[in-house]
């Protein structure tokens, strides 16, 4: 047997197979590298999500994929041989023989093997995009290359296997409704017959054939484990880390160095890289930080550290004035949390109705004032009791029908998406004042004149509401149906945007941590003095973040954990960095704290600041 | 073994103790408030280490049977029970019951492992990210000591290896023992000495480091053998009150951070008549020379085994020993004394004052269970 499979190897065909396999990996690999990203693209909506699928460059993505996987699958086919070797075969021949020469049949085994390779790559593609496979997280611990490898090796290979159940899975069901389709279309142009004396594949009893199922799954555990593999060694390779030189020993190397990287603005990923050295050396190396903290030969200028420490703290008060715009964003509103950053002009309601400018934590005064309202008009709604076109089931329109019952219930028992607490606010709100449409980030114009014209009507008296608002009911009841659709898309899912916010905070954790070691290790290894003259503005500029970092943990969504899904190859890291990020800025600071102990009183900060260092010397923050 | 408290951990920064307790809690003592926060928790189960976050005001993580729960307490609480959403849960598929924990001193990353498990898990605990460091044979730990420099992390096996892992690359050095597993170990202040004991022998173990410089990556630098700096076998002293024996195993070794002080738990033979348990004090010093002298040994009371011991991270006035003892009473026994790296105007030696039990406290500490 063994003997049989070496000579098998030799044969032309398996080396022309296993050169096509390394044509297809390289391809992919080609693709990983231009597909990167060190900062997570999270679509906010699922307009957003639509819109990155439909994307060309997802579109070519997917289309290269699908036709390496069916390379792949053609050379797996080829390569076992037995009854999956070629796309004709010569037809079983019949008893009634009318001509001499056998007609050539589509071999269906072939074709459903080369599809389901096409399927696999297609799959692998779009789970790539949905996971956000081409993000770059870089590894909490330094390792090797080789032990990071070995380490993710088996997690790898069972995904795989599991992956490959379910695409197998998937490609049988649709080949079962879709199969003749391609059929029909291959037998018609190559000119084949389809062999009537087989089962044709896309039945039922077709397709429940062990070994064909069997032979499918391990062809896509193999182009699994490979294009995995591929990605991988990319991501590797990519995040590993890479020194840079503080101060350049030859002209040449100039460009390179870390203060020059940092003060430019250099592709994302050499940035991160760049951080992530400053934060290794901060740590580890006595004899770069001095490089650091030197001065320069004839001026005596610290432009080392002028340039790394104006950097970082650029970066922080960055991150700073973004938090404080979607924090101001957010209490504009008043009413449901929208992290986008839009600023959305309020209609002013005038009456009893609720005032815009309330905070977002007094949700539920909101809906009292309202009450008010949907008393008045219970009455007139009461024949009112179906919407046509809405689906009643639905989150999206449940409340709108609540409220056009004029029930306002404040909580509402279905399931607990993460848009629910969205939509319990928005519930009751919907038919007051028109400019929940806006706060649906949603971009129709035409509603505004609606909502114009509702909130005109809410300043006539009340007596003059009933009827107006009957003549209404129909205008309402249509744009709502439409209106249930757009929100559906144009929603924001908060949980998406809070993380999009925070996506490249692992800059400024980097930043945090570098600055912070340096200015700890500055205590006794600083000859001149250089961080010294830094050290309010660095104080002033951690305290400000932490602040901001503080109130903005306190809008809603942002201090809960999304769930954990382990066993995923997928890194989720790019979730969860706004804790690390409040976490890193206190132990910045308490390091800080700690080394320099009660000497922080000398240096000059503002009272409101003192007061906060004073807490964190106390360990009580 | 018939001690009401399971583990004791003091913060590293102020003079705030936590102390596991057998009925499952875990009480928080301040010795600058008098509330005295009771953790409870339905996995707090089975505790066999805690552990204070360095660089942080109040977060400890525990051990315990099935994952390591991450408490974050508000330090100007005044509540008494803090409720179990303040803590965080984190767990590993395969990764119980947990028997060791240890902190990074930069504050970043927690180690936790456990004795069934042949792999290490560093937790990065606010994005709950977690690396295995895996090896091959030998069975878990049973031991973990982190450097206090940073650099070095002692692992102790159940078998007769332990290794010692450097900190920044994370690979590491396997140190066989002749006889028995490593029981203890404790690091000197700047993370080149590790003083370490083995089951079945009454020795104490010196093994140094080179001083770790940035260009050495990827090398724990450890010296060839391990040398021999004390023998505890059993000795007869004579005292006043007759003769007394003692000598024998230790049990557990603990390092004051300023290197001057090491306290080690010795056992005498079980059979043996007239065999006692009782703490021994050295005094050391690393640099230039290591140095070990003895110093005095501790008694509890009549019938009271010292169960644990940890040394107060930040005693101003010298080292402060805290002990456990085995009829659930914790005593803090203070050492005054000049410490050698403070640069004073006379040299002067420090009277060593070893009491049986003594407060330094304004409230007496017991745990009365």
């Amino acid at each position: 047997f063994i003997l049989d499979s070496f000579n098998d190897l030799y044969s032309s065909y398996v080396i022309f197979c296993i050169l096509l396999i390394s044509v297809v990996i390289l391809v992919i690999s080609i693709f990983n590298v231009e597909f990167y990203a060190v900062v997570p693209s999270i679509p906010c909506s699922r307009l957003a999500l639509i819109g990155k699928i439909i994307h060309p460059q997802q579109v070519i993505h997917s289309v290269v994929h699908a036709v390496m996987g069916m390379l792949v699958a053609w050379c797996a086919a080829v390569m076992t041989k037995g009854k999956f070797q070629f796309l004709a075969v010569p037809c079983t021949p019949s008893e009634s023989l009318d001509n001499a020469a056998p007609q050539m049949c589509l071999n269906e085994y072939h074709l459903f093997f080369l599809l389901s390779g096409a399927f696999m790559g297609y799959s692998y593609s779009l789970l790539y995009l949905i996971n956000n496979m081409n993000y770059l997280p870089f590894p909490i611990i330094q390792q090797y290359k080789y032990l990071r490898f070995r380490r993710s090796l088996p997690l790898l290979v069972k995904h795989s296997c599991v992956e490959s159940l379910y695409f197998v899975r998937n490609f049988c069901v649709a080949y079962y409704f879709f199969g003749y389709i391609p059929k029909v279309w291959i037998s018609t142009t190559m000119d084949l017959h389809i062999d009537s004396k087989l089962h044709p594949l896309d039945t039922l009893t077709g397709l429940l054939d062990l070994s064909l199922f069997y032979h499918a799954w391990l062809c896509g555990v193999f182009l699994l484990i490979t294009w995995y593999i591929a990605w991988l060694l990319f991501k590797i390779y990519a995040t590993e880390t890479h020194h840079f030189p503080v101060q350049p020993t030859f002209a040449e190397e100039t460009d390179q160095c870390l203060p020059k990287i940092l003060n430019s603005n250099p592709p994302l990923v050499i940035k991160f890289l760049a951080l992530q050295d400053l934060m290794l050396l901060s740590q580890y190396s006595p004899v770069r930080r001095q490089e650091v903290f030197s001065l320069s030969q004839p001026g005596g200028h610290p432009h080392n550290w002028t340039a790394i420490s104006r950097e970082c703290l650029s970066l922080l008060s960055d991150l700073t004035q973004r938090l404080i715009t979607q924090q101001e964003a957010a209490a504009a509103n008043g009413r449901a949390k929208q992290p986008a950053g839009e600023l959305k002009v309020s209609p002013q309601t005038p009456g009893a109705v609720v005032t815009e400018d309330m905070s977002f934590q007094s949700q539920r005064s909101n809906i009292v004032p309202r009450a008010s309202m949907s008393s008045l008009v219970k009455s007139s709604l009461m024949p009112l009791k179906t919407l046509p076109g809405s689906d009643v089931g639905s989150p999206f329109s449940s409340p709108a029908l609540n409220c056009k019952m004029g029930i306002l219930d404040v909580n509402s028992p279905w399931h607990g998406s993460a848009q629910s607490p969205h939509l319990i606010r928005r519930g009751p709100k919907l038919w007051t004042s028109g400019s929940d449409l806006q706060t649906d980030g949603s971009q129709h114009e035409s509603f505004p004149m609606l909502s114009a014209a509702r909130v005109g009507s809410e300043a006539v008296q009340p007596s003059f509401i009933y009827t107006w608002l009957q003549n209404k009911e129909e205008q309402i009841k249509n744009f709502l149906s439409k209106r249930v659709l757009i929100m559906y898309f144009f929603s924001k899912h908060p949980e998406a945007s809070i993380q999009a916010v925070f996506s490249d905070a692992q800059m400024h954790i980097w930043a945090l941590e570098g600055l912070s070691h340096l200015v700890a290790a500055s205590f006794t290894e600083d000859r001149f003095g250089v961080v010294q003259t830094t050290l309010p503005a660095i104080l002033n500029t951690l305290l400000t973040l932490q602040e901001v970092v503080d109130r903005h943990f306190k809008l809603p969504h942002v201090s809960s954990k999304p769930p954990r899904i382990s066993g995923s190859l997928a890194d989720t890291s790019y979730k969860t960095l706004r804790f690390a990020l409040r976490a890193s800025l206190k132990t910045a600071l308490y390091r800080i704290t700690t080394v320099f102990g009660e000497h922080l009183n000398a240096v000059q900060v503002s009272a409101e600041h003192k007061k906060r260092l004073q807490q964190f010397l106390e360990y009580k923050e | 073994a018939g001690c009401t408290i399971r583990a004791f951990a003091w913060h590293p920064h102020t003079s705030k103790f936590a102390v596991a307790l057998l009925d499952d809690s875990i009480r928080v003592y301040n010795s600058n408030s008098a509330t005295i926060p009771s953790l409870k928790h339905r996995l707090q189960r089975n505790m066999a280490a805690m552990a204070w976050k360095p660089l942080c005001a109040s977060i400890l993580a525990v051990a315990c049977q099935s994952c390591v729960l991450v408490w974050h307490l508000d330090p100007t609480s005044l509540s008494t029970r803090p409720s179990s959403g303040c803590a965080q849960v984190l767990s590993y598929p395969g990764h119980s019951p947990v028997t060791s924990l240890a902190w990074a001193p930069s504050g970043e990353l927690l180690l936790s492992a456990s004795p069934v498990n042949t792999a290490m898990l560093v937790w990065d605990v606010s994005t709950e990210n977690c690396v295995q460091l895996q090896w091959f044979g030998g069975g878990g730990v049973t031991y973990l000591a982190w450097s206090p420099d940073g650099s070095k992390v002692l692992a102790a096996t159940p078998s007769a290896v332990f290794r010692v892992w450097e900190a920044q690359m994370w690979t590491c050095e396997r140190w066989p023992t002749i006889k028995g597993r490593c029981q203890t170990g404790c690091w000197s202040p700047d993370g080149s000495r590790l003083l370490f004991t083995v089951l079945g022998e009454s020795v104490i173990y010196s093994l140094s480091f080179s001083e770790y410089r940035g260009e050495m990556q990827g090398q724990v630098g450890g010296s060839k053998t391990a040398s021999i700096v004390a023998d505890l076998s059993e000795t007869t002293f004579e005292t006043l009150y007759g003769d007394e024996r003692i000598g024998g195993e230790v049990h557990s070794m603990v390092w004051d951070p300023t290197g001057e002080r090491l306290a080690v738990i010795i056992r005498g033979h079980a059979d043996a008549p007239g065999s006692q348990t009782v703490i021994a004090v050295f005094r050391t010093r690393n640099s230039p020379v290591f140095e070990l002298l003895p110093c005095g040994f501790l008694r509890g009371e009549r019938g009271a085994q010292p169960q644990l011991i940890a040394f107060h991270p930040c005693f101003k006035k010298g080292a402060l020993l805290t002990v456990c003892w085995s009829t659930g009473k914790i005593s803090h026994v203070p050492f005054f004394f000049v410490s050698a790296h403070v640069p004073c105007a006379s040299p002067s030696h420090s009277p060593v004052t070893v009491m049986a039990s003594a407060s330094v406290r304004e409230q007496p500490l017991f745990s009365e269970l």
